[in-house]
Order: structure tokens, then C-alpha cells, then sequence
């Protein structure tokens, strides 16, 4: 398998306090792993040290073996799609707008391809009878569907999902998660910082916890919810609820 | 009778009326290039950029309106030979400006933060995102302020008869002395051509805000 994201020893300190320790992980084509661990722990901050939106202190991101610079951000994002946990859809455009502007203004494809690249992208998340509302009159489920599919629109080697589900009422994460794991099931490269244990059990390749800063351990969603190494794996998965064997 | 010396001054009126409404273009339209320009740097500036924006913008609103066009016309005709017209455009789109940039300022900022993340998120530059998706958003909050802009800026144009722009109160003051007293009724006359000015503006700033919503950005009436 070839390694399509690569992190390496990613610090991020605000002022004295160090949010991450030096942070490394990998991820294959076609991988999806899933990041759990206590809040405030550097999940969210991972996830934007990746895309730069955070820069590093230190600490380096190849994507497809290319390290990502100030000089060639905005053309490194253009295939590293982010999945905000709180939609950030463009108000001002309508959903079928949202997921067009991308092709249409960054990638530069003509009206009609990125037209019809948005519609089969709102089709893949069930939005297609939704492409002329503005996000204000959608639900946060749709809202955060119809954000996926802008971030499939840009065609991407690689989604970070930084906790899609969080901001929504529990009665409309399920389709959410059901978007994801069918991306998943397609063969999307994925790092989703979430504590849908669900979709962990279902779609991911791997678990990583993460503590203070540091990834504790990363395994299998088997080996972590049934019998994680670490004691303090064993203590969160035990607080939120989803220890599966004692 | 006064009446019919008003009627026989009328061309002199609207002449008056249109100069005033040239002044308030011209204000108006260095005010919105400006202003936005100045509301830009102040939010997304480096920290020199920003300051310099801070001290122009505190100097202009920290100043009479007629002490800006004394100063313009005559502060400047020491130097270089320029009419009287174009000292008031100057001084009262500066002053605009100003004000705009407030305007402006608070309009950007509204917009939430998500929505430049988005932008860069997705591969896009700063300056692209400040104009594709941020400036749509701020001028949709923009416009109820800029209403009120409209209307005190129309009512500042009077005040250009002190450096000779023979403007529609200039024109007023020419009918009085020229008639002896009613000065009541040629005020009168002049206070409603400026109201209806002002009513037909924001009737069309409304019309204009109504156009421009789209759900999420519902007007507030004021």
C-alpha cells in the first residue's frame, strides 16, 4: 500500500503550553483511521496542524511524497479536504453554489463540468432535490452532508473530518455517519477525529488515541475497543461508555 | 408674491438641487472605494497599515464638517488653484470615508470567521476569499447602516455653501436676499426638496437590501 499522508513530529505550542508533542502518523491510499481521546487534547489542533489552517511549530506534512509549504498551500489544500465540525458552508450561496465554486473557481473547470460534477457530488450525499436552498434552511445533517460534498467536489486525495457529527442533535448524526461510511466502503482516504464509535467499529482501519499531545496507541478498532494496551485507553473508552469487554 | 418669485426661481432650485446631488455622488462614491479599501486594511492589514487607517479615520470623524471644507478650500488653494466644488467632494468624501470605513468594518467582521477557514480550506487564496466570499457576505450587512450614511451625507452637502458651492441652500440664500425676508417659505420649499431626496434614496437602498437578501440574511427593518 502507498502512503498517501505523512506526518512527521508535528509540536504546536500556544505561548508555553505545548498542544502537541510531536505527532506522527501515516496514512494509506484507501485508509481510514479514526482519532479518539479526552477533549483538549490536541485532536482538533492535529488536525489543523495537517492542512496548515494551525501552522506548526515543527513538524512536517508530505502529500503524495510532497511536503506542503507556504508556497504551495492553496494548491496542497486543493486535495486535502477539511470537514468542519460546524459545517462552515458559504451563506451566501446555495448548496448547489457551494459545491461548485471549488471546480468552478479554483480548479477552473468550465460552468457546465463543475455544474455537473456538484450535482453528481450532492447525488453521492442525497442532497440533489436540495441544490437551490440556501444552508439556513437545512438542517444541520444536511448542512453538514452538503459539506462533504463540496470537499468531494475538489476530487481529494485525502478528507480530515474534524468531528462532523459534534454540533449536530443526535437524532441526525446517523446520516452523517452513514455519508462516511459509505465513502469509506469506496475506498476514501480519511482522518476523522470523531467519537463515533459506531463508525469506528464499522469503517475505520485503525484507532488512534491521543492524550496530552502525544498518540498513546493506534491499532485496530478491534484490538482498541476490545482490549487496548494502554490503561488510559482502557479509562476513556470506559468513560464515554463503549468498553466493550472488562 | 413670493409665490411667483419662487416659480420664476425654480430653474435656479433645481439647478441648485442637481449640484447638490453631483456633490453627493461624488462623496458618496470616494466614501464606498475608499471606505471599503480602508475597512480592508484595518481587518486584514499588517500592523503599520493599520494604524496609518486607524489616525486617518479618527482625524475625519474627529473634525466639523465645515472646518473639513475651510480647510480644503482655502488650506489647499495656497498651493494649487481648485474650485470650490471639487474642495467640498474632497473634504466630504474624505469625511465619508471615514465613516464607511466604520461601516465597512463592522460589516466584515460580522462575517463569521468559518467562512475565510472554508475558503483557504478549500484551496483558495486570501485576497480570492476576501472578494468571492467574504465582501458578498458584508455588504449584505452593510446596507441598513449605509442607509442611514446615505441620508446624512445628503444633509452635509448643505453645508458646502460656506466655500461657494451654489448648491440648492446656496441658491435658497440667493432667493431671500434677493427678495427680502420669506425666508420661512423658501426654507420650507428647500427642507422638502431634501426630504423627498432622502425618502426616494432609501426607498431605493431598501428595494436594493430586499433584492440582495437571501435566507440567513433577512433585513432588519429599521
Amino acid at each position: 500500500m502507498s502512503t498517501v499522508l505523512r506526518v512527521e513530529s508535528i509540536v504546536k505550542r500556544y505561548s508555553d503550553h505545548a498542544v502537541l508533542n510531536g505527532v506522527s502518523l501515516e496514512l494509506a491510499r484507501g485508509e481510514a483511521k479514526v482519532i479518539m481521546g479526552p477533549s483538549g487534547t490536541g485532536k482538533s489542533t492535529l488536525l489543523r496542524c495537517i492542512n496548515h489552517l494551525t501552522p506548526p511549530d515543527e513538524g512536517r506534512v508530505f502529500l503524495e511524497g510532497e511536503e506542503l509549504t507556504s508556497e504551495n498551500i492553496n494548491k496542497i489544500r486543493q486535495r486535502l479536504a477539511f470537514v468542519f465540525q460546524d459545517f462552515n458552508l458559504f451563506l451566501h450561496l446555495t448548496v448547489l453554489d457551494n459545491v461548485r465554486i471549488g471546480p468552478r473557481r479554483i480548479l477552473g473547470q468550465s460552468k457546465e463540468e463543475a455544474t455537473e460534477r456538484a450535482l453528481t457530488e450532492l447525488r453521492r450525499v442525497g442532497l440533489e432535490d436540495r441544490a437551490n436552498y440556501y444552508p439556513a434552511q437545512l438542517s444541520g445533517g444536511q448542512q453538514q452532508r452538503a459539506s462533504i460534498a463540496r470537499a468531494l467536489a475538489m476530487d481529494p486525495k485525502v478528507i480530515l473530518f474534524d468531528e462532523p457529527t459534534s454540533a449536530l442533535d443526535p437524532e441526525l448524526t446517523g446520516e452523517v455517519v452513514a455519508v462516511m461510511k459509505q465513502l469509506a466502503s469506496e475506498g476514501m482516504t480519511m482522518l476523522v477525529v470523531s467519537h463515533e464509535v459506531a463508525f469506528a467499529r464499522s469503517a475505520a482501519d485503525k484507532i488512534i488515541f491521543m492524550e496530552g499531545g502525544y498518540i498513546v496507541e493506534e491499532a485496530t478498532p478491534e484490538v482498541i475497543l476490545r482490549n487496548p494496551r494502554s490503561d488510559r485507553t482502557r479509562g476513556f473508552l470506559k468513560a464515554i461508555g463503549e468498553q466493550e469487554a472488562v | 408674491m413670493i409665490w411667483n418669485t419662487l416659480y420664476d426661481n425654480l430653474p435656479y432650485l433645481l439647478h441648485g438641487t442637481w449640484i447638490a446631488l453631483q456633490l453627493l455622488a461624488g462623496l458618496l462614491a470616494i466614501g464606498l472605494v475608499l471606505g471599503l479599501a480602508l475597512a480592508l486594511v484595518e481587518v486584514y492589514g499588517g500592523r503599520l497599515a493599520r494604524v496609518c487607517g486607524i489616525v486617518f479615520e479618527r482625524v475625519f470623524r474627529g473634525i466639523p464638517a465645515v472646518v473639513l471644507l475651510l480647510l480644503s478650500y482655502y488650506g489647499v488653494s495656497d498651493f494649487i488653484e481648485i474650485p470650490p466644488f471639487l474642495a467640498a467632494v474632497l473634504a466630504l468624501g474624505l469625511r465619508s470615508t471615514a465613516y464607511q470605513s466604520q461601516i465597512f468594518r463592522g460589516a466584515i467582521q460580522a462575517v463569521p470567521v468559518g467562512q475565510m477557514m472554508a475558503a483557504r480550506a478549500l484551496g483558495m487564496g486570501r485576497v480570492e476569499a476576501i472578494f468571492r466570499i467574504v465582501i458578498p457576505q458584508a455588504m449584505r450587512h452593510a446596507i441598513g447602516p449605509w442607509t442611514n450614511e446615505f441620508s446624512s451625507e445628503l444633509k452635509a452637502t448643505s453645508l458646502a455653501y460656506v466655500i461657494g458651492v451654489i448648491e440648492l441652500t446656496r441658491q435658497a440664500k440667493y432667493i431671500i436676499s434677493s427678495t427680502q425676508g420669506n425666508i420661512l417659505i423658501v426654507f420650507g420649499v428647500v427642507a422638502i426638496i431634501y426630504f423627498i431626496i432622502n425618502r426616494l434614496g432609501n426607498i431605493a437602498l431598501y428595494r436594493l437590501e430586499a433584492r440582495m437578501t437571501v435566507p440567513g440574511f433577512e433585513r432588519r427593518r429599521a
